[in-house]
């Protein structure tokens, strides 16, 4: 039946004129009356909606009187991240004009509602209670954090100045127990701390610039106060090192010299990158064919009254143990006379 | 039944099966909360059940009240745009 009415009186433009024509009004009442149709259901809905919210008793929650407007704004401030509470505490102590307390909810243009106004952090500077500066308000708990010495990051970067305080004094103080420092295999403390301390020697340390120095053929400067010319980074350049030096070296040490940097080993006399005939071999070119055998696994203590002048007992009970003749005085003397026949 | 009758509850018929009264009522609701009918809707009512008394305001009050207004006061923006579709839909559908 609709078919009677021609296909061009359906043409929709945005602007909708209303159907012309007697058919056409039929129509046009049908669409009106579908639409009252839609909207009295609209209607009725919202008056379900509302009586149904008034006999349940929430229909007026919306409003509330002006006790609960007062008491309302009960701010939590406590939050996990304790700074900002040190920080909320010292901004009360100055009587600024923002309480921590009960707030009272506001209807006010220009004013959030509980009547503060936006952005008033920007321009307070609080004063710190331990240093007693001015600091800007954004950079006010960072700064707390660092001053008082609390919180994660301070901590760590406390410790990590101990620990390198710890390894310039150390290493500057006894030679011989470094020795056993670079053993890969196994030092006491040292191993979590190991590669940091590797890159604060490369990075802090006298010797570094020492021993390139010596390296450069320079003989005679270096020589002064550090006999044992160890690059931890790379190894030990054994033509810097006189035969005692050596020989204690190789009791402790694998000592094997690597192709590319010409370095010795310094890892465990049974470290799995070389082998024993490597080991006797550079014993052999090192200190002549009557060198010492490499050392026995289970070889006892030498002396009791070896004396460490370094407090690390830990360091002297394991298992190598360094030869008791070694002094200063002797390597530094002996080193002019090996650097000349090794090279 | 009239052939007008017919032609109406074939066009209703259609509307509910293709669920286009469905989103009409959606599109409807939707449009009226965004441009604050409801809200003045009830305000309206509000003052109805103060006048009636909270305790003893029934649905036939609130409907005598309110839906007369509520037909007024729907937005002529409103009122466009779902004739428009309305129509747009019988065209489509018509035959």
């Amino acid at each position: 039946m609709l078919s009677r009415f021609p296909i061009q009186i359906f043409q929709m433009k945005m602007e909708d004129m209303p159907l012309s024509g007697p058919d056409n009004t039929r129509l046009e009442a049908l669409v009106h009356d579908i639409y009252s149709e839609l909207v009295d259901d609209a209607c009725l809905g919202l008056c379900f909606e509302v009586h149904r919210a008034v006999k349940q008793g929430y229909f007026f929650l919306d409003e509330t009187d002006q006790e609960s407007m007062k008491e309302f704004g009960w701010c939590h401030v406590f939050s996990f991240f304790w700074p900002i509470c040190i920080f909320l505490w010292c901004v009360s102590l100055q009587h600024m004009p923002f309480s921590i307390t009960l707030l009272e909810i506001v209807d006010q243009p220009g004013v959030d509602i509980f009547g503060q106004v936006y952005n008033q952090w920007k321009n307070k500077e609080c004063e710190c209670p331990n240093c007693k500066r001015l600091i800007a308000a954004s950079r006010f708990a960072p700064h707390l954090e660092k001053c008082l010495g609390m919180g994660r990051n301070s901590s760590r970067i406390a410790n990590r100045r101990l620990a390198s305080n710890n390894n310039m004094s150390k290493s500057e103080s006894d030679q011989e127990d470094n020795d056993d420092l670079n053993d890969n295999d196994w030092s006491y403390g040292a191993e979590k701390k190991a590669k940091k301390r590797k890159s604060d020697k490369s990075q802090n340390s006298p010797r570094r610039s020492k021993s390139i120095k010596h390296k450069n053929g320079d003989l005679g400067s270096g020589v002064s106060t550090e006999p044992y010319k160890y690059n931890y980074n790379t190894g030990i350049s054994y033509e810097t090192l006189g035969p005692d030096e050596v020989r204690s070296l190789l009791t402790t040490q694998c000592g094997v010299i690597s192709e590319h940097t010409k370095k010795m080993c310094t890892r465990s006399p049974r470290c799995p990158q070389h082998s024993d005939e490597q080991r006797r071999a550079v014993r052999v070119f090192l200190l002549g064919p009557s060198a010492p055998s490499l050392p026995d696994p289970d070889a006892v203590v030498e002396s009791e009254s070896f004396d460490i002048p370094d407090g690390q007992t830990l360091m002297s009970r394991l298992q190598w143990e360094d030869s008791p003749d070694i002094s200063p005085t002797d390597s530094a003397s002996s080193k002019a006379i090996v650097s000349v026949s090794v090279s | 039944m009239s052939k007008e009758s017919r032609m109406r509850a074939t066009v209703n018929q259609k509307l509910t099966e293709m669920g286009e009264r469905e989103r009409l009522k959606e599109l409807l609701r939707a449009k009226l909360t965004e441009c604050g009918w409801k809200d003045q809707m009830k305000a309206h009512c509000k003052e109805v059940i103060k006048e009636k008394g909270l305790d003893h305001v029934t649905v036939e009050d609130l409907v005598v009240e309110i839906t007369p207004k509520g037909r007024a006061l729907v937005p002529d923006s409103v009122k466009k745009e779902l004739l428009h579709r309305i129509r747009a839909f019988l065209a489509q559908h018509a035959t």
